[in-house]
């Protein structure tokens, strides 16, 4: 695949994942439409060459997250019928709003973005494994602990729910 | 500069998800594409500004980390909600209580 299109997949995989979520009433389509953007985020790393991002985000989220919010939404929601219909309120504020931030954001990063060539680049796990336990060393042990507490909070939250 | 416009519209429809959804999954979603889209924006920006590929990707891994544990952590919140109250959607929630 030559890296233009492979671009421009990367985009729309991307732009129609955020869409469906905007647009879907329906629980599952909306989840659907969320696994579309997520598989949309591991492609945008591929094509940059960040192949270790893109196989962690596969694993994380689209095994991981996607998976729990299929749970969440299985216990939580009272189906009607055999449809899962989430309520949407069309907010013409929150529209305003949202549409504002997107603007701005364009116009503050655009010209960082003006001499941009995208072109793909290249990192191996080793190169990775260096940087991680070498120069971001203390970041890296901070995040694993920020991981340990949330397993921690779950369980508490959780725990603490069936205790009453 | 294609790419900075598909990743500001989904940070903007994220925003427009978790201001306008009334179920706590719904915001949550938008939550996670806020920070996926932002997450895309960054990792560009560093491969655009020069830096070396492995340091990126440390950037883009830590990033990816927060986000699925506010994931747990946020769907955690609301099972133990539900299971206590019977309530799921943003407004049902009036007050705070242990």
């Amino acid at each position: 695949m030559s890296p233009t299109i492979a671009f421009w997949a990367v985009i729309v995989l991307l732009t129609s994942g955020a869409l469906g979520v905007v647009l879907s009433r329906e629980a599952m389509r909306l989840t659907l439409s969320f696994g579309v953007f997520l598989l949309g985020v591991a492609a945008s790393f591929l094509y940059f060459g960040l192949a270790f991002l893109a196989v962690a985000q596969l694993f994380v989220y689209v095994g991981g997250v996607l998976i729990l919010v299929l749970f969440a939404l299985m216990m939580v929601r009272r189906g009607d019928g055999d449809r899962l219909v989430m309520e949407v309120r069309w907010d013409w504020a929150a529209a305003v709003t949202a549409s504002a931030v997107t603007v701005l954001i364009v116009t503050v990063l655009a010209p960082e973005f003006a001499s941009m060539v995208p072109a793909p680049g290249a990192a191996d796990g080793g190169a990775m494994a260096s940087v991680l336990l070498g120069r971001y060393l203390p970041a890296f042990e901070i995040a694993g602990a920020l991981l340990l507490v949330a397993v921690l909070a779950v369980l508490v939250i959780v725990g603490r729910g069936d205790e009453r | 500069m294609s790419i900075l416009v598909a990743c500001a519209f989904v940070f903007g429809a994220g925003l427009f998800v978790v201001l306008s959804r009334k179920d706590v999954i719904g915001v949550l979603i938008g939550l996670e594409l806020m920070l996926g889209g932002a997450n895309v924006l960054l990792v560009t920006l560093a491969t655009v500004g020069g830096q070396d590929a492995s340091t990126t990707q440390s950037l883009g891994l830590m990033v990816l980390v927060m986000a699925a544990a506010e994931a747990a952590v946020g769907l955690a919140l609301l099972i133990a909600a539900f299971k206590r109250t019977g309530r799921s959607q943003v407004g049902e929630f009036g007050e705070v209580t242990g």
